[in-house]
């Protein structure tokens, strides 16, 4: 009775702090272990994985930049250190879940999450669970999910490491860790600071400037080289990490991460206003704070966590520049007006508690509630009127409650598969049953080919502003539901061979209902409508070849692609409208990347490449102009030597982004940057560190 | 031979009238029905184009021949045209094409559609009113500077600063429609604003202002000498508040409101223009043409006619023969439609422009 009391409690309670992962790999299953043994817990499961080397390759790099080289998911940015978003298979960046340690780091408010603002010296882990297989971890995930984690080092002493990089226009990033440890504590401190005026040049292609002659006729026009306007930033990032192994098979961590990022939006490529008369930036500062407690047993796992998160930002549009600049009125009072200000601030509890049991070799059970609890507050202008001095805005509130049990077996040796239920509760709406099927098929032994496939439906809610937000807001609003199968290969060949390969490969289908978009009303506003209904399908295809010939070389190549097709399959606007059938904006039919690593000895060499087809800017994907953009292929270089001093490790690594000088763009009117290198130095002092895993 | 051509225009459009309506379904700029130049009269359709994509596009519309081209300045000029066109105007032989977000307005010659010159270096342009050869005015969304160009010169020669609501901090002023009657301009202040300027062309002194209701958008003159604005009366949460839409007559000289009809609370209205002999208005309301006799007392009860299940975003009447072209920006993601019917609500022909279309100019 008390066995199964226990059993109930493990299966009622909660998910992962920071063991997301199997507990097949934190009982002792590590990476190297893993060979011929595959992990209960990814039972048909569709995800990717990202070695430390992709994380770790530079500290100038941002979520974004990672995921751009190294998988297929399409990464729509402005440039560095602008909104750069995350889509799987065709969706839109809402669609893509991001998960911390847990905890969800899309904003409640605008429902993505801005991977520019994740530095990837401060990621640890990172996976992308492809479609169904993100509804065991979190909900809303109509395209997938990325899972971010932190881990403690298990450093044995103290440990520090400082970077410095160098980039093309004035760019500085820097990055300091310390961190110390010992049996019962792991301390871990990070620091990235980056900084840009990022005025890179380019040529602009959409304006012409005009040469006159005296009587002010137009003799001649050139397209004028510029430089990127406006687009400085100061970008600030802490993390606080501290472990405590409060018995051997309990461990507390307490986890704080701090973002300060005061940054300039570009100005368009058609705009003809002088920079200086400009003024148009957007602030956050943001602390995301995470305590857990988690208890490993001899057959399962329980964990809880309890995270606060704040944030504020600040959007601010002033310009300044006017008829008044005209010799005849010079003092007329220059405009001096805002017009745009918002102030969003935000503040979520969150609380989750987890568990998993393994009764025999052949289940393994796992359960999880959690809960988040976001109070926001947006504002705009300051009204003065008969009620007194007040802002514009809404202040609105949400509590949302989840419940997951998963159920995975191993039914045959070969054969394995679970089931997930999962359930919603978004203030006092009740989601349906979100179910997600999973079977695995071990086709040849040793996990050389394995099939899996998983089918799910799921919903995603409405975002604070798509509800609230003033003018548009639309309360009516139902959540945006799908459903989504797959089916794929996944193989591994040649594990601890001189000559390894491999891969998945898959191919997937889904529908979305009730799709949001925010169109435009008549009075110069938008307003959000459940109005289209998208099919997307497609092969995603993932291989990573390595190949050790002698003890000094190593050469490695991941390639990935995907074949997206992602169509609107929603009731016609109106007999007119000539989207119905046709590929969504902005969502390339065909993604691919790859990143080659050679490595001799103490040497380096990195090539990254990613491909995008034609993209069309338009509902309709009619050509014109400005209908498509043209498709592009980016490779960047690098080489980076290793040396051991007496007292320190140093490491220099040189980079070149952009090695074809290829103009392009991703977005309309943001031509990006061209060629660009970057120097890297980091330094690790041997002082004071007995052993060092870093 | 100009004969055959007018002979095969009336024919193309007679075979149109009995089509009802017959989408023209080229829709590929890059293969225009017509070239533009070589059609002196038409109109034109300014294509704001989706904000911050730089995507804003000029048509023309030849409604003898019924042909049409899209993409024209961009074609023609070889650079793209911005963001977010607002307006266009058309002076002599010159059209003046208001870039909002781009921050110019671009002057090009009507008969080649090249670019004769530019003005920079005003905030938020929006619409230009034509005073002189050597004097007109221009008004801006994000500004309390109405500013003064020279036409000749493309120059700024000056500005008038219109009173703007300090209910709001930080609020730019904002002004929008204007309209000339006499020696006065006439000028609405929209955005989160509630009054008619009326300023003396002579001095550029502001002499006299009227609160006529929350945010009057569109200006036009009747052939009375009378001016209509509507007030679109803002939006739920609004800073400037929140009030059933309104029509106003203004009798312009004491700058008094002679007459005030109410819409429902909720109803979007927008667009107000008048036909070419001015006495009668047409109108936006919930994405529907309405029209009105400047002589009736009260609102129509009934959209002017039956149209398609569009929700109109733009609407013109051709000043010759009343015909009604009535904008559907469909998703505001793909290029607009325009439908044209004639004055009894008759759907004559369609077709395609570009994103958004948002205002028309006719070259007549």
């Amino acid at each position: 009775m008390k066995k199964l009391l226990h059993t109930l409690l493990l299966l009622l309670v909660v998910g992962a702090a920071h063991a997301q992962d199997d507990i097949d790999s934190l009982i002792a299953i590590d990476e190297v272990a893993v060979v011929g043994r595959r992990p209960m817990k990814q039972i048909g499961v569709q995800r990717t994985q990202f070695d430390s080397v992709a994380l770790k390759e530079n500290i100038a790099l941002s979520m974004a930049d990672v995921l751009t080289y190294n998988s297929s998911v399409f990464v729509k940015s402005y440039g560095r250190a602008t909104l750069s978003t995350v889509a799987f298979r065709g969706t839109s960046p809402s669609h893509t879940q991001v998960l911390w340690n847990g905890m969800k780091l899309n904003s409640p408010m605008l429902g993505m999450t801005d991977f520019s603002m994740i530095p990837s010296y401060f990621i640890d882990e990172a996976s992308l669970l492809h479609g169904s297989s993100s509804v065991s971890e979190t909900g809303g995930g109509l395209g997938g999910a990325v899972k971010l984690s932190t881990r403690p080092k298990e450093l044995d002493g103290f440990h520090l490491q400082f970077a410095q990089g160098v980039g093309s226009f004035s760019t500085f990033d820097e990055f300091l860790h310390i961190g110390y440890g010992n049996e019962r504590w792991q301390l871990s401190t990070r620091l990235v600071y980056a900084t840009s005026p990022n005025d890179y040049k380019f040529v602009n292609r959409d304006k012409k400037l005009n040469i006159y002659d005296e009587d002010y006729n137009i003799v001649s026009q050139y397209h004028p080289t510029e430089r990127n306007r406006n687009g400085a930033f100061t970008d600030f990032h802490a993390l606080q990490e501290i472990y405590y192994r409060l018995t051997d098979r309990d461990r507390l961590s307490l986890t704080a991460w701090y973002t300060a990022s005061d940054r300039e939006l570009p100005m368009i490529s058609t705009s003809y206003a002088e920079e200086e008369e400009i003024e148009n930036r957007q602030r956050e500062e943001s602390l995301r704070t995470l305590l857990g407690w988690e208890r490993i047993a001899d057959r399962g796992r329980i964990a809880a966590q309890a995270g606060y998160i704040h944030s504020w930002t600040a959007y601010d549009r002033k310009m300044s520049l006017g008829g008044n600049s005209s010799t005849e009125s010079p003092s007329e009072g220059i405009p001096d007006g805002t017009m745009e200000y918002s102030r969003n601030h935000l503040n979520t509890l969150y609380g989750r508690f987890s568990g998993e049991y393994l009764p025999s070799e052949r289940w393994l059970f796992s359960a999880e509630v959690a809960a988040h609890h976001h109070r926001s507050r947006a504002t705009g202008k300051e009204v003065i009127d008969e009620e007194g001095t007040h802002r514009i805005g809404f202040k609105e509130q949400r509590t949302e409650l989840t419940a997951t049990a998963t159920a995975r077996w191993r039914a045959l040796p070969w054969l394995g598969v679970g089931m997930t239920l999962r359930e919603e509760l978004y203030d006092d709406t009740l989601s349906p049953l979100i179910p997600a099927l999973f079977l695995d098929g071990e086709l040849l032994r040793g996990g050389k080919l394995v099939l899996k496939s998983s089918l799910s439906r799921n919903y995603r809610y409405p975002t604070l502003n798509d509800l609230y937000f003033q003018p548009g807001g639309n309360p009516d609003l139902k959540p945006e539901e799908g459903w989504s199968y797959d089916l794929g290969f996944d193989w591994r060949l040649g594990q601890g061979k001189k000559l390894s390969f491999d891969g998945s490969l898959t191919w997937f289908d889904s529908h979305i209902e009730d799709w949001i978009l925010w169109y435009p009303k008549a009075m110069g506003y938008y307003t959000p409508d459940n109005v289209k209904e998208v099919h997307s399908y497609g092969i995603e295809v993932e291989t990573t070849t390595a190949w050790r010939p002698t003890k000094d070389w190593l050469v490695e190549l991941h390639a990935s692609y995907a074949w997206t097709p992602s169509l609107n399959e929603g009731e016609p606007f109106s007999s007119a409208d000539r989207s119905v059938g046709k590929q969504l904006p902005y969502v390339p039919e065909h993604s691919a990347s790859a990143t080659l690593r050679l490595g001799w000895r103490r040497w380096e060499a990195g090539y990254k490449w990613c491909a995008y087809s034609e993209r069309y800017t338009l509902s309709s994907n009619g050509s014109s102009i400005t209908g498509t953009l043209e498709g592009y292929a980016l490779s960047n270089l690098s080489l980076a030597r290793n040396f051991s001093l007496r007292w320190c490790d140093l490491s220099l690594k040189g980079a070149i982004n952009n090695l074809f000088d290829k103009e392009y763009i991703t977005v309309l009117s943001r031509p990006m940057p061209g060629i660009n290198y970057e120097i890297f130095l980091s330094i690790t002092p041997k002082w004071g560190c007995k052993k060092s895993q870093q | 031979m100009k004969r055959l051509l007018c002979v095969l225009g009336w024919l193309l459009m007679a075979t149109m009238l009995l089509c009802q309506c017959s989408e023209s379904d080229n829709d590929n700029p890059n293969n225009p029905t017509i070239d533009p130049v070589e059609v002196p009269q038409g109109l034109f359709v300014v294509n704001a184009g989706n904000y911050n994509a730089s995507n804003a596009s000029l048509s023309f519309y030849d409604p003898v021949g019924n042909g049409y081209d899209n993409e024209v300045f961009a074609k023609i000029n070889g650079y793209k045209l911005g963001d977010t066109a607002q307006s266009m105007s058309i002076h002599n032989d010159t059209g003046w094409i208001v870039v909002n977000n781009s921050h110019i307005i671009y002057i090009i010659d009507l008969k080649t559609m090249r670019e004769k010159g530019r003005i920079t270096g005003i905030t938020s342009p929006r619409y230009i009113c034509f005073l002189s050869d050597e004097k007109a005015y221009v008004s801006s969304m994000y500004s309390d500077q109405l500013t003064i160009i020279n036409p000749k010169t493309y120059s700024i020669i000056g500005s008038v600063t219109v009173p703007k609501n300090t209910a709001i901090a930080g609020h730019t002023g904002s002004t929008e429609e204007m309209a000339v009657i006499g020696k006065y301009l006439y000028v609405t202040c929209w955005s989160y604003e509630k009054t008619i300027v009326k300023i003396d062309t002579s001095t550029d002194q502001i002499v006299g202002t009227l609160e006529v209701g929350i945010q009057p958008a569109s200006l036009v003159k009747d052939r009375n000498g009378k001016l209509w604005t509507i007030c679109d009366g803002g939006y739920e949460g609004s800073p400037v508040g929140y009030e059933a839409p309104v029509l106003c007559r203004i009798d312009p000289e004491k700058m008094t409101v002679e007459a005030r009809y109410t819409f429902s609370k909720g109803d979007y209205l927008s667009k107000l223009r008048i036909n070419g002999t001015g006495d009668q208005l047409y109108w936006l309301n919930n994405g529907a043409p309405y029209r009105m006799n400047i002589s009736d007392t009260e609102l129509p009860a009934t959209t002017a006619f039956d149209t398609k299940e569009s929700y109109f975003y733009a609407l013109t009447i051709d000043p010759e023969n009343n015909d009604i072209y009535l904008a559907d920006a469909i998703d505001y993601q793909q290029p607009g439609i325009v439908y044209r019917y004639s004055a009894t609500g008759k759907c004559l022909v369609s077709f395609y422009v570009g994103v958004i279309p948002t205002e028309f100019c006719w070259n007549k």
